[in-house]
């Protein structure tokens, strides 16, 4: 059946390990989970938040450890989608909404557009840097210090609530209103300011042909 | 309901992936990667502080939308200088573009 699909020949394989994989990491959490809520030892938004939460783990993983540099990228995906969902939980639809516009059109096909424009597609398989056990040691480090203080500290916590879209829309522009505009002349700057780092200084090639023939 | 700690939790740990991937890796664009890892663990802190301890429930969710502003930006403007020093150098990684290095 995948011999039949119009995709490159080596995203079949890619595909189905992938998929797999994905699946098998999957199935045994997702028993876990249900299992769990049919017993009414999690009630359904806990179940949500650890699947939520697996998936964004196991996507940070990927993202840090495999080594194609595409296989790297979907996986970012997968946990901003995740982080999508956490905010989902947390009672703001708007910033999830957000955050699905700007990391799942944005920054992504961003991030994608420099793999493809760098070469990096063709030659994907790109090995961590020599300082790879000292780099692990301080991320472990600084994620043991995080845990211990989270841990350890009293929280006084109120119940979660939702916050509704028109309630953020009054309050960000009536009382955030300059520091919205001042974000807004940040990003114009630094769209800016990346044309025109990246532009060229000599014409393109066939810029200078196609003048010529018309001169 | 979900205690405020799982999220700290989530979020500490989601930190310490992606300060592992600004570290380890050398293509300047898989740290980009790490750093969008990091900038989510600090939007989702703000966020649950903002959901669970802050009476008004709206500052942190400002400061999340700002962060990923500037994470947007951030994005852009990285790309174009790795672009830049690719095509000066035909290569993206960081530690064979080390001229200002002292």
């Amino acid at each position: 059946m995948l011999n039949r699909l119009p995709i490159p020949a080596q995203f079949d394989r890619i595909i189905v390990v992938g998929a797999t994989i994905a699946v098998l990491g999957a199935l045994p959490i997702a028993a876990v989970l249900i299992a769990l809520l049919l017993l009414d030892e999690l009630t359904a938004p806990e179940v949500v938040f650890w699947a939520v939460a697996a998936l964004i783990v196991a996507g940070a993983l990927g993202t840090v450890l495999l080594p194609n540099i595409v296989h790297a990228a979907v996986s970012l995906v997968a946990t901003l989608l995740g982080v999508a969902g956490i905010y989902l939980l947390l009672g703001s639809e708007f910033l999830a909404l957000v955050q699905l516009l700007v990391y799942g059109g944005g920054v992504t096909i961003l991030l994608l557009f420099g793999l493809m424009l760098t070469r990096a597609a063709d030659d994907p398989v790109i090995a961590d840097g020599a300082q790879k056990p000292f780099a692990f040691g301080v991320a472990a480090l600084i994620g043991g210090i995080f845990v211990a203080a989270v841990l350890d500290a009293n929280w006084s916590q109120t119940d979660a609530a939702a916050i509704g879209i028109r309630d953020i829309g009054q309050r960000l522009f009536r009382d955030y209103g300059v520091p919205f505009e001042i974000a807004s002349l940040v990003l114009l700057v630094a769209l800016i300011g990346a044309i025109a780092i990246a532009r060229s200084d000599q014409p393109e090639p066939e810029a200078a042909e196609a003048e010529e023939v018309t001169t | 309901m979900i205690p405020l700690e799982n999220f700290l939790l989530l979020s500490a740990v989601l930190f310490a992936f992606g300060f592992y991937g600004v570290l380890a890796r050398r293509s300047a664009i898989q740290i980009l990667m790490a750093v969008e890892l990091m900038l989510a663990a600090v939007s989702i802190n703000l966020v649950a502080f903002a959901a669970y301890t802050d009476a008004d429930r709206f500052t942190g969710i400002v400061f999340a939308v700002f962060v990923i502003t500037v994470a947007a930006a951030e994005v852009g403007l990285a790309l174009g200088i790795v672009l830049r020093i690719y095509r000066e150098r035909a290569t993206a990684n960081v530690d064979e573009a080390s001229t200002l290095k002292w």
